[in-house]
């Protein structure tokens, strides 16, 4: 074995870390990277389909009624704040708090994921009826599976919380799981506005 | 070292008995269970790592034996070995095995196993995960294989092009295999790149600026960033469309229906062009440690070569078009992309020069190894000029769908990738292992494996020129074709023969051969400081690092850190760009739960070809596991040092 020398100790640093200090940060990043980079290349394959046919939404289709998916989208907006204060709640180390926080959160999280339903309803085309039916349903479709992954992630994080005592880590846990919240409310804006509002303007 | 200050007292030599009383309780903290279900279970880089190399080596061989069955088949005209049908799927898995299964999974392979080692790690950044990507490779390849077995293996080719691989032209299910398989790899891959790019990024050893990551891991860091993006190409277009297209009834690809056949095209180009520099960036990463190792003097030019990878993997991005020429595009964009082909020949060469002045200004020593960096420079070289060819469109329509392309992808795939992993075979061997591979053997190998691969692939050059077009399956004796396809097998035979005497010396090695030792070539890197085979805990104590090459340059004993917890499984986290520390996590022990949902992956996908419930029931039952996976995680409790996110440091249980 080669001889070693002590250069220093780390023996003083801190065992849990928040945020870019935190390798489930990094590593949430990462998913949250190759996610969105799949959408956006999905919405670019809408967009190449539409610049290549006549007219979008090709007939007899119409464009996508707006009233219950922009409900979900102010819903969507609103659940930031559970997350957001989720997120603070853990860094604070604040147990009950989180515990709150993450309880709205779960509720709010659930009725997005059940109001999802009014928006495949609301893209009046089914998926086998047109190319643009297809790339509208498998996009919105897309983000519904990273939606049911958070769902249950929260659901997830909120039982533990209130089954059993956590470890200290999954304040910071809890705060990546926020942070992946803000992605998923993110990504769908874009969605929204090329699948929902784009047949309209453009 | 600038950046990492030492304690007051300064550097002390430890005691050999501290180290190895340190040693013995890492070791109970971080081995496996025994038995099967600790096999299962296991989380350890290394163990991943080799299941993954061992795994990806049985598909070249795989892929090998569907090459022989081709070149038997055409080895003279009008040969009835195999019909069109079996041909068909024999050259689809061939393509499929050899891009899906063995270059991307052992490149990566190779990363996940030296990775953490060569950047003073001892684990990856997310071991569970690490686990879960090998297992759904092992899912993919139950796959294709059993398809294979029972008739029902792809036959559309290894891209698929639609509208060949509809249901309108290929009913049944083999198409729907070659789709679901990509995902399996796809997955695995994400999975690995994520894992790479944060192990490299938050685990180095301190002192381990990126100014001193090893060339190995840069090359390696890059090509997980190509990942990242190419591979969602891929999985998107054969599982988000092809497969959707032909279970639900999609319409992606179906003109009538306003879909567009070239869509998928751009689709799995734009992937699969990044795809040849994500199989062979990872393998010019290891021709720099060899090179360096045996003309013992450090890489001429270290910054070129990382600005090279960097280079090479952004204009990878911007090629895709060149395997589409022979599509009606705009002449403007054609001719932007025959710009960006010619482009790519920079990075590479400045690489090519870099080695090339490291040898002349160093003392190489012809070892086995280097015997395969030098056949690795003169097939790819070959194989790069034809590349330039081809990235001109008038010769590009000539040659399309002809056997000068086979020529030339072979001589890019095997001198560019294999020839180079070969040679990192025969060099980290001895650290796998702690026995070091047969010499004699192995020039043998190396004579036999550059022949082969000349004599079989050169003529297919003269063959394309002359219009032997690609995937046929036999040709009348009147194209004059046979006695170069003859010749072409014959290349093929003694690439076998070659491939056998390896794995006679692999066998005889690993049971008799030589003991190796910690650092049986005098390397410079961090792999080379611990024992052969490393320890499950990879180092007792996080060494410092103050230079890009550590073994050659620090006198005496081995700097290290201490600190890090023994009788928990604890890694050290530095800071993204200096490594300097900045905390300890704790690693997780071994699990079901990766094994488990590997499966509930292959019930979601490999349903999904037959009923669409599937995809529900799959679901529901990876639920469970996530459920397993997060209640295992929130265990034990302990005593912790918290770093709130306003700064300070609070004890908290």
């Amino acid at each position: 074995m080669t001889s070693l020398r002590a250069h220093s100790t780390v023996a003083d640093l801190p065992s849990v870390t928040f945020g870019q200090r935190s390798l489930m940060w990094w590593g949430t990043l990462g998913f949250m990277v190759i996610e969105g980079w799949t959408i956006a290349l999905l919405l670019v394959s809408y967009l190449y389909l539409r610049q290549s046919a006549g007219a979008w939404p090709p007939a007899p289709s119409p464009s996508p009624s707006l009233v219950m998916p922009s409900i979900n989208l102010g819903l969507m907006a609103v659940s930031i704040i559970p997350a957001l204060f989720a997120a603070r709640a853990g860094g604070r180390l604040d147990e009950p708090a989180l515990k709150r926080w993450l309880l709205a959160l779960s509720i709010v999280a659930v009725a997005i994921l059940v109001l999802r339903w009014w928006d495949f309803r609301s893209l009046l085309v089914r998926w086998d009826e047109n190319a643009y039916g297809t790339a509208a349903w498998m996009i919105v479709g897309f983000h519904s599976s990273l939606l049911l992954l958070d769902v249950l992630d929260t659901l997830g994080l909120t039982l533990f919380y209130f089954l059993r005592r956590q470890p200290v880590k999954s304040f910071s846990d809890a705060a990546d799981n926020s942070f992946y919240w803000y992605f998923t409310v993110g990504i769908w804006l874009p969605v929204y506005l090329i699948v929902y509002v784009g047949p309209r303007v453009i | 070292m600038s950046s990492l200050g030492s304690d007051a007292a300064g550097p002390v030599t430890l005691e050999a008995g501290d180290v190895a009383r340190d040693a013995d309780a890492l070791e109970r903290t971080w081995r496996d269970r025994p038995g099967f279900w600790g096999w299962l279970c296991t989380v350890d880089h290394k163990s991943i790592g080799r299941r993954y190399v061992v795994t990806a080596f049985a598909m070249f061989l795989a892929g090998g034996i569907e090459a022989a069955l081709m070149r038997t088949q055409l080895a003279r005209p009008e040969n009835a070995f195999l019909g069109a049908d079996r041909y068909n799927q024999i050259f689809t898995t061939h393509g499929t095995t050899m891009m899906f299964l063995f270059a991307v999974p052992m490149m990566t392979a190779m990363g996940l196993y030296f990775v953490p080692l060569m950047v003073g790690a001892r684990s990856v950044a997310f071991p569970r995960l690490n686990a879960f990507g090998y297992w759904t490779y092992c899912v993919g390849i139950g796959l294709l294989y059993v398809a294979l077995l029972t008739n029902h293996a792809p036959d559309t080719g290894w891209f698929a092009y639609v509208p060949l691989s509809e249901t309108l032209y290929a009913p049944g299910h083999r198409v729907d295999v070659w789709a679901q398989l990509v995902t399996f790899t796809e997955i695995a891959a994400l999975c690995a790149a994520v894992n790479i790019i944060v192990t490299v990024f938050k685990m180095r050893a301190p002192g381990m600026s990126v100014d001193r990551i090893p060339l190995f891991v840069w090359a390696q860091l890059v090509v997980a960033f190509m990942i990242v993006f190419a591979m969602p190409a891929v999985a998107a277009g054969s599982t988000l469309m092809l497969a959707a297209d032909r279970a639900i009834h999609m319409q992606w690809f179906i003109p009538a229906r306003d879909g567009d056949a070239l869509l998928w095209q751009h689709i799995f180009w734009f992937f699969g062009h990044p795809e040849v520099y994500i199989i062979f960036l990872p393998a010019l990463g290891m021709v720099t440690p060899i090179v360096e190792t045996f003309c013992r003097r450090p890489v001429v030019g270290y910054g070129a070569i990382v600005m090279a990878n960097i280079a090479t993997a952004f204009f990878a991005f911007g090629l895709w078009v060149h395997h589409m020429f022979a599509t009606p595009l705009p002449e403007l964009g054609e001719s932007l992309f025959t710009a960006a082909s010619l482009v790519i020949a920079i990075p590479t060469a400045v690489q090519i020069f870099c080695w090339i002045a490291t040898m002349w200004t160093g003392r190489p020593r012809l070892t086995v190894p280097m015997l395969f960096v030098l056949g690795f420079l003169f097939t790819f070289i070959n194989g790069g000029i034809t590349g330039v060819m081809l990235a001109s469109v008038p010769f590009d329509r000539q040659a399309h769908d002809t056997f000068f392309v086979v020529a030339h992808l072979h001589y890019v795939l095997i001198g560019g990738a294999v020839m180079p992993l070969f040679a990192g075979l025969y060099f980290w061997f001895p650290k796998f292992t702690g026995r070091l591979l047969g010499a004699g053997l192995g020039k043998w190998h190396f004579w036999l494996f550059l022949i082969g691969t000349n004599v079989t692939f050169f003529p297919m050059h003269i063959l394309g020129l002359d219009g032997m077009p690609r995937r046929i399956y036999t040709y009348l004796a009147s194209t004059g074709w046979g006695p170069l396809n003859l010749l072409a097998s014959v290349g093929a035979a003694t690439l076998a023969a070659s491939v056998v005497l390896f794995l006679i010396n692999v066998v005889r090695s690993w049971v008799a051969g030589a003991n190796a030792g910690a650092d049986p070539w005098g390397a410079p890197g961090l792999e080379w400081a611990v024992a052969s085979p490393p320890p499950p805990y990879n180092f007792v104590h996080a060494p410092v690092v103050s230079s890009a090459h550590p073994l050659w340059e620090t006198s005496g004993a081995l700097p290290v850190v201490t600190g890090l917890r023994t009788d928990r499984r604890e890694i050290l986290i530095t800071t993204t760009f200096d490594a300097r520390p900045d905390a300890r996590h704790s690693s997780p022990h071994g699990s079901f739960w990766p094994f488990y949902l590997a499966l509930c992956m292959g019930v979601v996908f490999i349903g999904s070809i037959f009923r669409p419930y599937w995809v529900l029931i799959g679901t529901a039952l990876s639920c469970i596991g996530l459920f397993g996976w997060g209640w295992e995680s929130s265990r034990p409790i302990e005593r912790e040092r918290v770093a709130m996110p306003n700064g300070p440091v609070v004890e908290r249980t």
